[in-house]
């Protein structure tokens, strides 16, 4: 495709032909030309309508398979709506307020929030240093990285197994550990703090290989010069990493605080795996029920769709304004570490 | 960085690898002894040596291959089309301009708030005014492509693309469709890797959907897993056999994707 | 190669290879994908006039016999099963699709506790009533399975009438007899077995009575008329029968009780750790006892039980009304319900019959269980299932209050609350129940 510039040809972007280096004039005639040939049009087309077509496939599936769900919710949670027995009648705010007034409902925002802070923080700041570790010209290199994908594989009932047996407030390992050094075991499923701990590194250790890898890929972008010529000026390993690296990522690391936020406030499995009552609800108290197992229990136990729908429309506004605080915290730091 | 790393860095690494295979061992271990051993919960350290038995009575008890076969196939065709999809709409919101492009990003990243439990109902419904219950249809379609992966190659694309690279392409009369194949598909080469294991494992390990979107007599993998399961005491070492037996697959992944991001230090000099 | 003047003709070599390489297999996975996608499409029925009737079990329910029998005699209807690991899944897959009003199979096996709420929305599922099948099951199992409107909603399969399952060893380093009926003789009521269990623990202090405070609880509810729901359904949690059972349950809690949760890590381990002496057995948990205590001797079930009998679990087959086959679902429904069918699923997979007729067959009578000591356990368990006198009204909320009453049984338990704050809380959450 050889062809020179089409002369008159303008990007959505505004840029005309004035601004480009001076041609010789090809064969399709000078920028005089007011009439725009075929070739022409099909280019500006193209510039102009391709973004449109490169997202609607996206959008497609998007409109089906997300649109629909949320509106579908949204408009079960403002009806009393029983899951077998079907759509009842419309109720306004009331499966809202219901929740709101709900014993438990305050006790698992605060879990969810409790668990969340326990599991994104530190799992960010590992995910980093992982990843940092992971940038370096390693021997076998292939091997190390790859192995921090294998708590993502393991599968969850051997997770439940393992860290039942890890986590036993009777006979669990960590438990006889302490015992054995004269320490008094820890409530783990009983107490609410040590529950929150515990199931915070059952999701750390599953998600921050994960994450790690997904750092060391933005990591690897950064041209390797950068980091030469600063430690020709004498800088360490770890300021070249805050002042060079983290800068460099902070498109990935928007991205990562901002799936672990929403990720995070939406466990689920994990404390559910935890739990060794019945009824599965985050213990007898419910010290480790997330709210996303409050809109299962509301849901698929208690059968009434329409306050799972107002608890799942509450999470989601709760994700949201998290979401975007901490967005707006990881453009701060980022600027801190020298500008973008 | 020239200099090699030291023992610091690979001590510490060799801990972050062993804490993260240590339960897979576990599960290996559990698998490989009899169920009363396998019901304690710890194993002894060594593999008892009923691995072999025990898979194969996984086998027998479950349409494994069969089960093994359709998670293949959807994963890989998600997983394809979600990078394929995503990288071309991830370009879009990253270098494109467009109408409302902020906006529709934003919107994008918060749907992915909407919890998949409640999700479960109304897709159910759409799949069966669609026909397509029963179907390995009903399993792909809504994974074709995510906001996930959307979200995730436009982040990396950003800085990835040089929009110089790409202006000068513009210049030279490039239609869209060729500065992609020519510029943003090799660029996004190491996060499209990532993206598509990614999307493969999470594929490959969901259960709920499937176990009730699929027809019983062709399941996935995970599906079919839980069948080991029945009966109210739980064979945990058959259980478990069968588990890590379908985790094979997923490690032979690793080791051929693996390489594909360690190509990703070439990447770097792109930007030079 | 920003060099703007030239279109760069071409890129190093080896890489268009790899793109090319590559675009052929995305490709062809999209091909693959659709023609797999498409060829999935199961033409169930109407294929040479032969109907298929799917059967949905969970757990063991002992089936795989007999559907291969009844496959090999009939050529008109096919039957295949439906299996899920466990009745929580199987739960999410049937209330999903009664949602969406499409997808079940044609029978669908529901669990015990939970039949009362699919009675409540009888509308979704068939009428089963016969008068044929008059008399074939117990009659507190027909109860269970009929809605308001007298009709019959579900076929009963199985049931689980309650033994006790003692350890003798340990009896014996107690001091207490080991003999099957004289251990009989020392529980026959509540208070003889909570005094039995006095001495029990006096003699060995490391071991509890009973392996869970959940598991007394549930035996003693399912004595109870009207535990938590009235006769017609108002909920009704603050009565005296449930109070007692409540004080009995937490008063021994400190003295008798293994303080775990049942069916969690704890109380696995427990088996084998000679956590506990007794446990309340209805048929199915004695597969439980095998597999989690395995390698530990002393095993044996003694044909009582304090109060006379109790019923715990069993499930039913219902037939969905979405269905397309309703006629010949319902008639394969009957058949695998037959008291002979039955008996066959006991013999593979160890389900008690609910048929009155299949009590007195000999599969049931001779059946004998080498871990417990050569129990007779058909014997055993026909005498405890006809002794059942009162079974529990269970309404649509029953599974609800239940799991808000074991949660506080644990509550007291593990020491985070005391009797009375638990009881009050569990009262407040029947009521948020809505």
């Amino acid at each position: 495709m050889s062809q020179p510039i089409p002369d008159g040809a303008q990007t959505r972007g505004g840029r005309d032909a004035s601004s480009l280096p001076p041609r010789a004039p090809g064969p399709r005639g000078g920028r005089a030309a007011r009439n725009l040939t075929w070739r022409q049009r099909l280019s500006h087309a193209d510039a102009r309508w391709s973004p449109y077509l490169y997202i609607s496939p996206f959008f497609l599936v998007f409109g089906l398979v997300g649109l629909f769900p949320l509106a579908y919710t949204a408009y079960v949670s403002l009806h009393d709506w029983s899951l077998l027995g079907g759509k009842g009648e419309f109720v306004g705010l009331q499966n809202y307020r219901e929740v709101w007034d709900n014993p438990y409902f305050l006790k698992q925002t605060v879990n969810t929030l409790s668990i969340f802070v326990l599991s994104s923080g530190p799992q960010i700041v590992m995910a980093v240093v992982l990843a940092a570790l992971l940038d370096n010209r390693l021997r076998g290199a292939t091997w190390w990285r790859m192995s921090i994908l294998l708590p993502y594989v393991v599968s969850p009932v051997a997770v439940a197994i393992i860290f039942g047996s890890v986590f036993g407030d009777r006979y669990g390992l960590l438990n006889q550990g302490l015992e054995a050094i004269g320490l008094d075991g820890i409530g783990w499923h009983t107490d609410r703090l040590a529950s929150h701990v515990a199931i915070a590194t059952m999701v750390n250790w599953r998600w921050t290989g994960f994450n790690a890898l997904i750092f060391l890929a933005a990591m690897q972008t950064v041209p390797r010069d950068l980091y030469e010529s600063a430690s020709l000026d004498g800088a360490g390993r770890v300021r070249q990493f805050i002042s060079i690296t983290l800068p460099m990522i902070r498109p990935t690391m928007i991205f990562v605080v901002i799936t672990s936020t929403i990720g995070g406030l939406q466990i689920f499995a994990e404390p559910r795996l935890f739990d060794e009552t019945n009824a599965r609800n985050g213990g007898a108290d419910r010290q480790f029920g997330t709210i996303t197992m409050l809109i299962y229990d509301f849901g698929w136990q208690l059968r009434d769709l329409g306050r799972a729908s107002a608890t799942a429309w509450m999470l989601f506004l709760l994700i949201l304004v998290l979401a975007v605080v901490n967005l707006m915290l990881v453009r701060r730091i980022g600027s801190l570490g020298g500008g973008r | 960085m020239t200099r090699r790393p030291g023992f610091l860095v690979y001590g510490l690494l060799a801990a972050v690898v062993l804490g993260s295979a240590a339960p897979f061992y576990w599960s290996f271990l559990l698998g490989s002894h009899t169920a009363e051993i396998a019901a304690q919960g710890v194993p002894p350290f060594r593999p008892g040596g009923h691995f072999v038995d025990n898979a194969k009575r996984a086998m027998d008890t479950i349409p494994f291959w069969k089960a093994v076969g359709n998670s293949v196939i959807v994963s890989t065709v998600t997983a394809t089309s979600t990078v394929v999809l995503g990288t071309l709409a991830g370009y879009s919101f990253a270098k494109l301009r467009f109408r409302g492009r902020n906006a529709l990003l934003a919107f994008v990243v918060a749907t992915m708030a909407v919890p998949t439990q409640l999700a479960v109902v109304p897709l159910f419904i759409l799949m069966s005014k669609l026909g397509w219950t029963g179907t390995t249809w009903s399993v792909i379609v809504p994974s074709l492509v995510t906001a996930f992966g959307v979200f995730f190659m436009r982040q990396y694309l950003v800085d990835a693309v040089p929009d110089e690279l790409i202006e000068a392409a513009r210049i030279d009369g490039c239609s869209q469709i060729r500065i992609v194949w020519h510029i943003v598909a090799p660029a996004a080469r190491p996060a499209a890797a990532i993206l598509w294991l990614f999307t493969f494992m999470a594929t490959w390990t969901d259960f709920f959907w499937p176990l009730i979107a699929l027809p019983p007599d062709n399941p996935t993998i995970q599906v079919a897993l839980n069948q080991l399961q029945s009966g109210f005491f739980k064979d945990y070492s058959l259980v478990l056999a069968g588990t890590t037996l379908a985790t094979i697959p997923l490690l032979v992944l690793f080791v051929l994707t693996g390489r594909q991001l360690v190509a990703g230090i070439m990447q770097g000099a792109v930007k030079g | 190669m920003s060099h703007p003047t030239s279109r760069p003709v071409s890129r190093p070599r080896p890489r268009s290879r790899v793109r090319t390489g590559l675009t052929l297999g995305v490709l062809s996975t999209l091909v693959l994908g659709v023609t797999a996608a498409c060829g999935s499409d199961d033409d169930e029925g109407g294929k040479d006039g032969k109907t298929t009737i799917t059967v949905a079990t969970f757990n063991e329910f002992g089936y795989e016999g007999l559907i291969e029998e009844w496959n090999a005699s009939h050529d008109d209807i096919k039957l295949k099963q439906v299996k899920v690991g466990t009745w929580d899944d199987a739960k999410a897959n049937l209330y999903t699709k009664l949602a969406a009003g499409s997808g079940l199979s044609d029978i669908e096996a529901v669990e015990g506790d939970a039949i009362a709420a699919v009675l409540a929305e009888s509308d979704a599922f068939t009428d089963l009533s016969d008068s044929a099948l008059d008399g074939r099951w117990l009659d507190f199992v027909v109860d269970r399975g009929t809605n308001a409107d007298g009709q019959l909603i579900g076929y009963a399969t199985d049931i689980g009438p309650e033994g006790i399952c003692y350890r003798a060893d340990l009896f014996e380093q107690a001091g207490l007899p080991t003999d099957r009926a004289e251990v009989a003789a020392l529980m026959g009521t509540w208070d003889d077995y909570f005094a039995t269990g006095e001495q029990f623990v006096a003699k060995m202090p490391d071991t509890a009575w009973y392996d869970s405070s959940g598991g007394l609880a549930q035996a003693m509810l399912n004595q109870v008329e009207n535990p938590f729901e009235t006769d017609d359904d108002a909920i009704e949690t603050d009565n005296p029968e449930l109070k007692a059972v409540w004080d009995a349950v937490t008063g021994n809690v400190e003295a008798l009780s293994s303080k775990n949760s049942q069916w969690g890590d704890d109380w696995t381990s427990s088996f084998q750790n000679d956590g506990f002496a007794t446990m309340a057995c209805p048929g199915w948990m004695l597969g439980v006892i095998e597999g989690n205590a395995e390698g530990v001797e002393g095993w044996d079930i003694a044909d009582v039980f304090p109060g006379g009998g109790g019923n715990w679990g069993g499930s039913y087959l219902t037939v969905p009304a979405q269905g397309d086959h309703i006629d010949e679902a319902k008639e394969v429904a009957a058949w695998l319900t037959a008291p002979e069918q039955q008996v066959k699923a006991f013999d593979a997979k160890g389900t008690f019959p609910s048929q009155v007729e299949a009590l007195s067959m000999p599969e049931i009578t001779d059946a004998v269980n080498p871990f417990f000591n050569d129990a007779p356990i058909g014997e055993i368990l026909a005498n405890r299932a006809e002794a059942v006198t009162v079974q529990p009204h269970k309404g649509p909320k029953y599974s609800d209050i239940l799991q808000a009453f074991q949660a506080a049984v644990l509550r007291v338990d593990d020491g985070s609350q005391s009797a009375d704050e638990s009881w009050e809380q569990f009262q407040a959450d029947v009521e948020a129940l809505g």
